[in-house]
């Protein structure tokens, strides 16, 4: 029985991976094909632009984790290792990704941001008459400023156990040898963060080249074209899956490649480990005047990381419409005018309903699942369950659009192509990995003779499966859940392609809504998605008892 | 001129005592701090090294006042110029032996040359001559230990500090290392401040013990002194293995004292007396359970202190083993080589005969 449910689950997983792949050697449109041959990789290495495209996925998703990475380590240098004051401010952080959807996070930047109508360039208009505008969204160094900050929390979270269980003998053993303590922190303290630091920025790379939101609604625009934005637009514009599959082949190529050096600093790291494991008071270090620079970055990283964000995006959704003029206006010109639309928008009451129900179901079977194939794994005597592992592991190195474009080509010409059990599918497949991992790490930390004390007792399966494992696993469960839950409620880069006319999904339709430019609608209906995770963590944090770090 | 003076250096961690008035001269050599873990010494020793700030008193080195609280003088730690040695030996993994080694020489703005004659000079004195391109993690505990070791000895310091070096390693190579360690120092010639938990390891490394407990200085001279006439009844329980019993001084005979113990059913041992004893006195008595003997059948006239009881078990333990042995109402463990009459005597609950010579006895008075 465990087998089964792993069998169809891997299967779930393994067929749009190998459809992406398959069709990527074929041509002939919606579902004929026409044999193997290279023509769309002919196509995708004879794009002229296919050098630029390959940089500019590189500078975006490197300059957006180099930023990310590097003032996340900054705060958690700061907030683990000196005096300076309002570190709380700070500590908040983990917290800020789960509140603040990707997809908001690029609305409220191009509200500040946009050339002609952005808020920042207003200003600067009306109070120091720069009549060009001086800041642009939709350049590449706008990319990276938004998708960057949005790599800080891990960066953050990275580094902060390692500046929080720095063995401080290692700092005082260099005081002896005369070091003074700028020269210690140099030589001695931030050297040995660098592996961590190395993690976190190849993790951050990763998300960078799989990221969805910020290459579509800032890069096209501005015509700078990543891998992920092509791939999208051979499927949404001129729904050629061929060439969205050779597309996607590349850019899970260069996945696998970002992967496999994440494997290689975590080895990196392990040269660095030493007799650990005490629990260490780390010493905080009195900086002095230094105190008040760093608590104005603090302070500033609070104001442009997170402030700003929520309050533009506050203020949007109350003002009629956006534009400059209308927006400094507030509050003045406030209304709800922008709720009432949204609300009664058929689009995106379904969407809202759906995403709201489909993210509920999808966490509680993806966990499951997850829970049985691991059990399955470690657990059973079943041979060849190892390439359950592989499998269940595999989407890590597709982008979540990729595997999209597979489910789309699986599902064309069947019912359930535009049906919400596409939909889910697809949340199942791109969320798996994190079930799984999340249930066999575990699972392999409970002591096996527990379960074989169970089998002696004369226990079946199933006996074990929901009286031993699943109890045991509780914990971890709940985690797996909210987040799974958090991560598929605001999910646009699985749903975008596999939604259509009633069939809606609500981020999707954000999504939507700013395309086409109703800016004021789209940040109301943000700030309603805003409002329905501050409850889902308030009632995590405060009826389930949990503790929000990665 | 002594090496190390402190001075009346106290400390607390909130209520706690860390450090109590503690006060002591140390000239030159090898000085150890023995004492159960909390007792202070690592705090005593990290005060010196200016990783500590204590709350009152100061610390000298070699003449040169370090710390002062009084005086307002607070030497940072990376101007003493001494030598430490963690417990968990703190080399830095992100570097190769050569550059743990070469870290302070480099800071003495050495040129390059004398860097290296120095590292490699200090590492083939603890013998890890060509070592010096592995990483920490790349070598053995007792390979760290000796990299920890070089790297204070490169810098020539006059005093170096030692956390208890030896306790991560394993029992065989710790009986090793600290013979090899104190042949080491006294081959460099400068002096060392030894802290360690174990008592062999300080009689054997050292020329001088001072033994700690609750932040106080409990006594303090050469190892010999320590073990044969303890000055304080915890100095007593921690070194060696021994019986303390209470007692009252009944009459002083020249250099012996009559001591009356009513846990031995009121029995009176002959004692080395200590000095100003007086008769009446309140005093503990020590007795070394190592050099008691043991008889089933009785002991000659000339015997010290015999005294009969009864035997409740014994322990093998090999090459030696212990006798539970009840004398009135105190049990007495003498622990005893396999030569010893007893062990052949079958069966347990028999009479048995002790002699306790009187070297084996301390009389402590009460403060």
């Amino acid at each position: 029985m465990p087998l089964v449910v792993s069998a169809i689950a891997a299967a779930a997983i393994i067929t749009p991976v190998l459809v992406v792949i398959w069709r990527s050697f074929t041509t002939g449109r919606l579902g004929f094909n026409v044999g193997l041959h290279l023509t769309n990789y002919l196509r995708v290495f004879g794009d002229k632009d296919i050098m630029a495209m390959l940089g500019n996925s590189v500078v975006y998703a490197g300059g957006s984790a180099l930023l990310g990475t590097g003032v996340g380590a900054l705060l958690a240098w700061i907030v683990a290792r000196t005096n300076t004051p309002g570190k709380t401010l700070v500590e908040l952080l983990p917290l800020y990704p789960i509140l603040m959807p990707p997809i908001m996070k690029n609305i409220a930047w191009i509200l500040l941001l946009a050339p002609r109508s952005g808020i920042l360039n207003g200003m600067m208009q009306q109070f120091f008459g720069i009549e060009t505008p001086i800041f642009n969204a939709f350049s590449m160094s706008g990319m990276i400023w938004v998708f960057g900050l949005a790599c800080v929390p891990l960066g953050y979270l990275f580094l902060l156990p390692v500046f929080l269980s720095f063995d401080p003998s290692l700092e005082e053993s260099a005081y002896i040898a005369g070091s003074k303590p700028v020269h210690t922190m140099l030589k001695i303290t931030f050297p040995l963060a660098v592996p961590a630091f190395l993690s976190a920025f190849v993790l951050n790379f990763l998300r960078g080249l799989r990221s969805f939101e910020t290459p579509v609604l800032q890069g096209t625009p501005g015509n700078i074209k990543v891998f992920v934005s092509r791939v999208y637009d051979s499927m949404a514009l001129e729904f050629n899956t061929g060439l969205a599959t050779a597309y996607s082949v590349v850019l899970v190529a260069l996945s696998v490649i970002t992967l496999y050096f994440y494997v290689r600093s975590t080895r990196f790291s392990e040269r660095y480990a030493t007799i650990t494991g005490k629990g260490y008071r780390v010493k905080v270090i009195d900086i002095g005047p230094w105190k008040y620079l760093t608590f104005f970055l603090v302070f500033i990283y609070f104001l442009v990381g997170i402030a700003i964000p929520f309050i533009v995006l506050i203020v949007v959704s109350m003002i009629p419409y956006f534009d400059y003029d209308t927006f400094m206006k507030f509050p003045t010109n406030a209304v709800l005018t922008n709720y009432y639309t949204v609300m009664r928008h058929p689009s995106f009451v379904t969407g809202f309903y759906n995403s709201l129900v489909l993210s509920v179901t999808i966490a509680l079977v993806t966990v499951m699942a997850g829970i049985v194939m691991a059990f399955t794994i470690y657990r059973t005597r079943a041979s060849g369950t190892k390439i359950f592992e592989f499998i269940g592991t595999l989407p890590l190195a597709f982008p979540p659009l990729v595997l999209s474009v597979g489910l789309v080509i699986i599902f064309l010409g069947t019912p359930l192509y535009n049906s919400l059990w596409a939909l889910g599918i697809g949340l199942f497949v791109a969320y798996f990995p994190y079930a799984f991992r999340n249930a066999s790490g575990s699972i392999v930390n409970i002591h096996k003779e527990l379960d074989e004390a169970a089998w002696v007792h004369g226990a079946r399966w199933r006996h074990v499966f929901f009286k031993i494992t699943l109890p045991i696993l509780k914990p971890s469960v709940g985690g797996a859940l909210f987040y799974i839950f958090i991560e598929a409620i605001r999910n646009v880069d699985v749903a975008v392609l596999l939604t259509s006319p009633g069939k809606e999904y609500g981020p999707v339709t954000l999504f939507e809504y700013f395309r086409v430019g109703q800016w004021a609608e789209a940040a109301a209906g943000g700030v309603i998605y805003l409002v329905v995770l501050i409850a889902a963590v308030s009632v995590a944090k405060f009826a389930f008892k949990m503790k929000f770090s990665l | 001129m002594s090496i190390l003076n402190v001075a009346g250096v106290s400390k607390f961690y909130k209520d706690v005592k860390a450090l109590d008035d503690v006060t002591f001269e140390f000239e030159k050599g090898i000085i150890s701090f023995l004492g159960p873990s909390g007792c202070g010494k690592t705090t005593l020793l990290r005060s010196i090294a200016g990783l500590e700030v204590p709350d009152s008193g100061s610390i000298a080195i070699a003449g040169k006042v370090q710390t002062s609280i009084s005086g307002g003088i607070l030497v940072p730690p990376y101007a003493r110029e001494i030598g430490f040695v963690f417990q968990n030996y703190a080399l830095w993994p992100h570097m190769t032996v050569f550059n743990n080694v070469a870290f302070g020489l480099k800071l003495r703005k050495k040129s390059a040359d004398e860097v290296k004659r120095k590292v490699l000079s200090a590492l083939e004195l603890v013998g890890l001559q060509g070592r010096e391109q592995r990483f920490p993690s790349q070598l053995s505990g007792g390979q760290q230990q000796r990299v920890a070791l070089a790297r204070s000895l490169a810098l020539e310091p006059r005093l170096i500090l030692l956390d208890e070096p030896l306790s991560n390693l394993d029992a065989k190579l710790r009986e090793e290392m600290r013979v090899e360690l104190k042949k080491l120092i006294k081959q460099v010639g400068i002096s060392a401040l030894y802290v360690t938990h174990d008592q062999e390891e300080a009689f054997t490394i050292s020329d001088a013990v001072v033994v700690m407990d609750a932040g106080r200085i409990l006594q303090y001279g050469a190892p010999d002194e320590i073990y044969n006439r303890p000055a304080h009844p915890f100095v007593a329980s921690f070194v060696g293995h021994s019986a303390l019993v209470d007692g009252r001084v009944v009459r002083i005979e020249g250099e012996s004292c009559l001591v009356n113990i009513p846990e031995f059913n009121g029995a009176n041992l002959v004692s080395p007396a200590p000095r100003s004893a007086a008769a009446g006195d309140i005093c503990k008595v020590v007795i070394r359970t190592t050099e008691v003997k043991l008889s089933p059948d009785g002991f000659p006239e000339s015997a010290d202190n015999v005294l009969e009881g009864m035997m409740m078990s014994r322990e093998y333990r090999g090459g030696l083993t212990d006798h539970r042995i009840q004398i009135g109402s105190k049990e007495l463990v003498v622990t005893s080589h396999k030569f010893c009459p007893m062990i052949r005597v079958n069966g347990d609950g028999g009479k048995t005969f002790v002699s306790i010579d009187r070297s084996a006895i301390s009389v402590i008075l009460a403060q």
